[in-house]
């Protein structure tokens, strides 16, 4: 039943509603097909972009992909935790770290998801930041990347979305937006620094290529 | 109920032989191109084959949105209208704090396009470049961010004049009133109008590469040459004469009319140019494979479609 919610309303309403009205330019995903599991990795400037991410994966897939939220935010009513988990079908995360017990580190509990077979999306930039600006990435992927060697990192790199739906500003408003791929590697070193300096590099090259193809 | 469909081309010969036109002609080139791609698999005629599959495309929603049912013709041109602002305030750099007055730009565009519905021509005719001229600057002042505010307001006004009450005469096109002994309508004349303006575009781009030589505005557009101009404004306005049928006028107007088309089209075109030339980009979009963004392509309509129906309707109505 929650597959074919959530392929209904990710890979139709919510992707054509992207397309059409708002203006996203959404970029081929066939290849992730091939994947069996993979963590997509994504810049974060607005809500748009769990939304767009889902709408932009095959659609046999949409129910196998898990977005990890924050619990203070996404988890601060049982009402907001209900819908959310059956319409984003999100993994909520404690934000605070270091200071419960192992059952609450958000790190276990991502590995614990993965363990399942499912597929993950974080924004390892943590929360939204300003319209078309990077943060510096946490190292929470860097440590669940380094714990599961095996499953392939996909970079995605969004543009406009954050000036479509601004953090702070429920007004969405239309603005040609994209959304693109880059291609599933696995870590190269087991440094919880450098596999941080690696995704950062592919999704610098993602920013790169995107503004070569729009000049 | 019973308009739903109402299959308006059938009944109406003017628009058959049009639309039938517009098809014959595009299976005409893709063959030609099929014929090219077997005598010559080396020549490099992939982006005009992938230009044309577009123009299939376009001419098919065009002709569905148009022919079927007047009412859904409006909501067609408005979305159209839509999606050109959009590209095009998406590439003028625009403030955050400009978001609020851009949401009401937005909802500008579904008002002006139910004046054109209602046909009432004095609020049609002012409520852009007068009421949402006086009243835009408001919402920026509400907002209170001054650094830039100038700069803002102007691209704001100046963006829905092109894609909105620019584009927005193909709409009214529909709402001008019945002329005795003229049979094609209201639908006829944006036939007439659109067919004229890519036609334009097309021999202007086609006298270009077989004659061009000396550039007319090398500083905005090095592909725009005096061979490209002269002869893709012989040609459309001998094509238009063609079309009379399409028109209630008479030789002499419609071969003015054709003429002022043309010459329409290669300002809008070179505008568009020029703007995209500043931001630094070659294409407005990317949802048309070929032809680039919806703007890239109907850039050339902002400026024909007022041009066109003020000639009409001064000379006609």
């Amino acid at each position: 039943m929650q597959k074919l919610v959530l392929q209904f309303t990710y890979s139709l309403l919510v992707r054509w509603f992207l397309r059409l009205i708002i203006g996203v330019q959404f970029d081929d995903s066939k290849f992730l097909l091939k994947e069996e599991q993979f963590i997509i990795v994504a810049n974060h400037n607005s809500h748009l972009d769990t939304m767009a991410i889902m709408a932009s994966v095959p659609r046999k897939m949409v129910h196998k992909i898990q977005p990890v939220a924050a619990q203070d935010y996404f988890g601060k009513t049982k009402w907001r935790q209900t819908v959310g988990r059956f319409f984003i079908n999100f993994l909520l995360i404690p934000r605070k770290r270091g200071q419960s017990d192992l059952q609450d580190d958000p790190i276990s509990q991502m590995i614990a998801a993965l363990d399942t077979g499912n597929s993950l999306i974080i924004f390892p930039e943590g929360t939204r930041g300003e319209p078309e600006k990077e943060q510096p990435l946490k190292p929470g992927i860097g440590k669940v990347l380094s714990l599961r060697p095996d499953i392939k990192y996909v970079p995605v790199f969004m543009y406009g979305m954050g000036k479509a739906m601004p953090k702070g500003d429920g007004l969405i408003l239309p603005t040609n937006a994209r959304l693109l791929y880059g291609q599933p590697t696995t870590i190269n070193k087991p440094k919880i620094s450098d596999i941080l300096q690696q995704i950062e590099a592919d999704l610098s090259d993602l920013k790169a290529k995107m503004a070569n193809h729009s000049n | 109920m019973k308009d739903i469909i109402s299959l308006e081309f059938l009944k109406t010969p003017e628009l058959a032989v049009i639309v039938g036109l517009i098809f014959g002609i595009l299976a005409v080139v893709s063959l030609l191109f099929f014929i090219i791609s077997k005598i010559k698999p080396r020549a490099n005629i992939d982006e005009l084959v992938s230009r044309t599959k577009s123009w299939w495309i376009m001419a098919v929603i065009f002709v569905a949105a148009t022919v079927f049912n007047t009412t859904v013709s409006y909501v067609a041109l408005a979305f159209l209208s839509f999606v050109a602002f959009r590209e095009l305030y998406s590439l003028l750099g625009f403030r955050q704090s400009d978001r609020r007055a851009i949401f009401w730009a937005f909802v500008s565009i579904p008002i002006q396009y139910y004046l054109a519905y209602i046909g009432w021509y004095g609020a049609y005719i002012i409520f852009i470049p007068v009421m949402m001229f006086l009243l835009l600057p408001l919402r920026f002042i509400i907002k209170g961010d001054t650094e830039g505010i100038t700069q803002s307001m102007s691209l704001l006004q100046w963006s829905l004049m092109l894609t909105v009450f620019g584009l927005s005469h193909m709409a009214y096109l529909l709402s001008l009133p019945e002329l005795q002994g003229f049979a094609a309508g209201g639908l006829g004349l944006l036939f007439f109008l659109v067919f004229l303006t890519e036609i334009n575009d097309v021999m202007q781009f086609t006298w270009g590469k077989l004659l061009g030589r000396r550039k007319i505005i090398p500083k905005v557009s090095p592909n725009k040459t005096w061979e490209g101009l002269i002869g893709g404004v012989i040609c459309t306005t001998v094509i238009g004469s063609f079309l009379r049928f399409l028109t209630p006028l008479s030789m002499l107007e419609v071969l003015f009319v054709s003429f002022m088309i043309a010459i329409a089209g290669f300002v809008g075109d070179v505008v568009m140019s020029s703007i995209k030339r500043d931001v630094g980009v070659k294409d407005t979009g990317s949802i048309i494979p070929g032809h680039g963004g919806l703007l890239d392509r109907i850039d050339s309509l902002s400026y024909t479609a007022p041009t066109f129906f003020h000639l009409v309707y001064y000379l006609a109505y």
